[in-house]
């Protein structure tokens, strides 16, 4: 479904990404793991067209996305949930729902949607008529994420979906994944959190300094010496 | 520049005026207006370019540096200041404090707007100046048939003010010569230049960068934004006193229509095309356009009329481009923005992420633990012996705090106690209102009811940079560095509460600034070893890893002295390692520095093990209060916050 071959990405003079492989197939989670700086945003940057690739190739469904730009990516069905919250401030929660579907013509399927979104996270459905800026932290997070799924895509880009939601909600959020996997939609979810990842992943890439130098079956990662040194903190 | 650039340039200056005579040039004139625009651009770049503010009206701080030395150095008023050999040497300093003064009164109410709003109040006061100045020669005030004042000239009116005096020294030839000008300007300009170079890298140089990266930031590191941006206001009107009154009196006569709106667009102009903040670059964008107005234009007319004639054309004959001039003004700063935004001499933004090859290939580096040795003693010294003189049991103490958004109730009477050098959790669902409470207690959000106490006295109602003074300092959820200055610089601001250098310790550097700027410095390299940047002094602080950037914005909390440290979501987007090793840092800020933290995080690994005590909110209400043993147990919490999935989390090997 998705294939990335050979990837150098280069920010100015650094090489962010330095020959980066890595598939997907239709209907997995696949979760990419990694330290801060290792590449993983860049790696999702890349496949949705914000940066370019000096060389190698990104394949969706056919479609060389290296060549496309990023609404044409997100109409060729990948949605993503990008870093740092990017959300509409002055627009309300139900507006910045709705604009997830922009691209969509299907009326009916919308509105299904976003009463999925609504209860995923309750408190969307709380606070819809309120303006995007004022939400907390946590739920401007959830807002990102509901957007994502609100565009329907065949692939959906994860970038730290977790971060800054409490326990509770992080749980959920896992939960949320796997279900929306169910019903069809392919997952690359990048965390910082590679425990829960692991959890809920079928395969898993670890990315050091721009290349991936393992990967395998989530299960055979959380068990890996250097997984569980490197990123799931045991001594 | 290297010194033999320098000195050649300075050989250039000197030896111009007199090779331009040699050679019958006649263009000293020309040039030394052109070094009143450049002396005026550079006072515009101290707004624009060093505080980021967005000023539409200079020209308007011209008109009254030039007006100040028109109406008070000329007979048309009957001034008692004109005529004397002194006049003119005396009423340049007071049109500066004059324009100053007005720079200062102006920003004062438009100053608390930001942005776009500030810029278009600036438009406005650009165009009342002048037309007040039109009007303001013909005052009658007539009130049923009795003028108290009657025809009263302020200002000269539409025919301006004329003559202007001139300056005087013995045997200078002021009223004949155009070289005795140029040399003038260029004094004024070479102490300007020096005297800005010098504010740039001064502790108010760096506060002005500060808040144009990031206004909030800023107020909540210790920096006044409202009286530093006042600073800039005034003192970049100030030198367009200077510019202004010898404009005047080289002119020797003023008008209004020199200052109109044309005129602050063409300083933006220069500023922005030369690269804003940058002293070369404005005084190369300055040079550049005065020089292309001045003498390219008209020399370029000539050519195409003599190109005209000879080929019989009488289009080009009859060619004046001079009249094009604001067509090519918008062209070259359109193709600037499209081809070097920063400017013709701006320093572009460095490239995002670590260097090449700097990171190991194999495990991820991460800091080492912070060591006790590497505490600075600095800050040791401070910290304790301030503890010392307050015997205080409590450090923070919040009472019935409220506060609604709208309709929203983010606080409901909240209470909440800080025992001194305790570590205490705030958890709670997203949106439970723990930011809004920090955002409360360091003053970004006024609350409607309740009280606040630190160390015996309320800080509510003191703005955020007085709240830091006092001893309260906060990270962000979401970082908020200053990022495009240097990981030293942005140590350096959060030192600035505690520092004392003004405007003229900044220009005249005394032994007592050097002292302390050179203590500063130290302070803040000892800072950064501490947390584990030791390095990293020169690095732009965009560039930092994100968990450097952590570890940055707890360094630059800890350079204002706290007593009492807030740290929202500290381990967010960290892996266990560097949440591990930030554990560690905490533990020891309590432990050796008897700091106070008060600390969100969803992380409860790190909750559970460092706090003391532990507050949850949710929907604004506290909805429990213990240690942390309780916590984990408390049927409510479990429920809104925990979930049932943690006791495995806890029971696993490790934390998420």
């Amino acid at each position: 479904m998705l294939d990335l071959a050979d990837v150098h990405t280069y920010y100015g003079n650094i090489r962010a990404l330095r020959g980066l492989s890595l598939s997907v197939q239709p209907g997995e989670i696949v979760t990419l793991i990694g330290a801060n700086g290792a590449g993983k945003t860049t790696t999702l940057r890349t496949i949705l067209g914000m940066v370019r690739p000096r060389r190698g190739t990104v394949i969706f469904n056919g479609h060389g996305l290296h060549t496309l730009t990023t609404d044409r990516i997100v109409r060729l069905g990948i949605g993503q949930s990008p870093e740092g919250r990017r959300i509409f401030p002055r627009m309300s929660v139900l507006e910045n729902l709705e604009l997830g579907a922009f691209a969509r013509p299907d009326r009916d399927g919308i509105a299904g949607d976003l009463e999925r979104v609504f209860t995923l996270f309750p408190r969307l459905r709380e606070r819809a008529a309120q303006k995007g800026g004022t939400l907390s932290g946590g739920e401007q997070q959830m807002l990102a994420i509901g957007r994502a799924l609100m565009a329907r895509p065949t692939l959906l880009l994860l970038d730290e979906p977790s971060m800054g939601l409490s326990p509770i909600l992080v749980e959920a959020i896992f939960r949320i994944v796997q279900d929306i996997n169910r019903q069809g939609t392919t997952i690359l979810l990048v965390e910082q959190n590679a425990r829960m990842a692991l959890r809920v992943a079928h395969r898993g890439y670890v990315i050091q300094t721009g290349r991936i130098v393992l990967h395998d079956t989530a299960a055979a990662l959380l068990r890996s010496d250097l997984v569980r040194k490197t990123y799931l903190g045991e001594k | 520049m290297s010194v033999a650039g320098r000195a050649l340039l300075v050989v250039a200056l000197l030896v111009y005026p007199f090779l331009d005579r040699a050679l019958g040039l006649q263009t000293v004139h020309a040039v030394s207006d052109g070094m009143i625009y450049v002396l005026l651009a550079l006072g515009l770049n101290i707004v624009v370019g060093y505080a980021g503010l967005l000023d539409l009206g200079y020209a308007a701080f011209f008109a009254i540096g030039a007006y100040a030395m028109g109406l008070l150095n000329s007979p048309v008023l009957g001034s008692p200041l004109y005529g004397h050999v002194w006049s003119f040497w005396l009423c340049i300093w007071i049109a500066a404090a004059v324009s100053a003064l007005l720079g200062a009164v102006i920003g004062a109410p438009t100053l608390r707007v930001r942005g776009d709003y500030l810029a278009i109040i600036t438009l406005g006061f650009g165009e009342i100046i002048p037309v007040a100045i039109r009007n303001l020669g013909d005052v009658t005030i007539d009130i049923g048939g009795w003028r108290p004042v009657e025809r009263l000239n302020l200002t000269g009116g539409e025919n301006g003010v004329n003559p202007v005096g001139r300056p005087y020294l013995p045997g200078v030839p002021f009223e004949t010569d155009p070289v005795p000008w140029y040399f003038l300007i260029l004094i004024i300009g070479a102490l300007s230049l020096w005297a800005m170079s010098r504010l740039h890298d001064s502790r108010l140089g760096r506060a002005w960068k500060a808040i144009r990266e990031d206004e909030t930031a800023a107020d909540c590191t210790g920096v006044n934004p409202i009286s530093t941006k006042l600073l800039a206001f005034a003192l970049g009107a100030s030198f367009s006193g200077f510019a202004g009154s010898v404009y005047a009196a080289k002119l020797q006569a003023i008008t209004p229509g020199a200052f109109e709106f044309q005129v602050s667009i063409m300083l933006l102009c220069m500023v922005v095309l030369g690269g804003a903040g940058s002293l070369r670059g404005v005084v190369l964008g300055a040079m550049l356009i005065t020089v292309f107005d001045r003498v390219v234009l008209s020399q370029t007319t000539f050519m195409v009329r003599a190109l005209g004639r000879a080929l019989g054309l009488p289009a080009l004959v009859a060619a004046d481009l001079t009249l094009w001039r604001w067509f090519f003004f918008g062209l070259g700063l359109v193709l600037v923005m499209l081809l070097r935004p920063q400017g013709l001499a701006g320093r572009r933004a460095a490239s995002p992420l670590v260097a090449d090859d700097v990171e190991p290939v194999g495990t991820p580096e991460v800091a080492s633990s912070p060591r006790l040795e590497t505490i600075p003693p600095w800050l040791r010294e401070r910290l304790t012996t301030a503890v010392a003189g307050q015997g205080d049991p409590v450090i923070l103490e919040v009472r019935g705090l409220t506060k609604h958004f709208g309709g929203v109730v983010a606080l409901n009477q909240v209470d909440l106690v800080v025992p001194r050098g305790a570590i205490i959790g705030l958890i709670g669902p997203n949106g439970a209102g723990k930011t809004t409470f920090f955002n409360a207690v360091t003053g970004l959000v006024r609350p409607d009811d309740g009280s606040i106490t630190f160390a015996g006295a309320s800080v509510v109602g003191l703005r955020p940079n007085a709240i830091v003074a006092r001893g309260i300092a906060r990270t962000f959820q979401s970082i908020r560095l200053f990022p495009d200055m240097t990981v030293l610089e942005n140590v350096l601001v959060g030192e600035h509460c505690r520092l004392d250098a003004g405007v003229a310790g900044a220009v005249l550097r005394p032994p007592s600034v050097r002292t302390e700027e050179a203590r500063a410095r130290e302070r803040a390299r000892a800072l950064l070893a501490f947390v584990g940047l030791a390095d990293k002094d020169d690095a732009t602080a965009r560039n930092l890893a994100y968990g450097d950037q952590r570890r940055l914005e707890i360094a630059r909390a800890l350079a204002t002295e706290p007593r009492l440290l807030l740290l929202d979501e500290p381990t967010a987007g960290m892996n266990p390692r560097e949440t591990e090793t930030l554990t560690g840092l905490i533990g020891l800020l309590r432990r050796e520095l008897a700091l106070s933290v008060l600390l969100i995080e969803h992380d409860m690994e790190v909750v559970m093990g460092v706090s003391d005590r532990i507050t949850v909110l949710d929907y604004g209400t506290r909805i429990a209060e213990g240690a942390p043993a309780e916590i984990q147990r408390h049927p409510r919490v479990i429920e809104a916050y925990l979930g049932t999935g943690y006791e495995q989390e806890l029971t696993a090997p490790s934390g998420p």
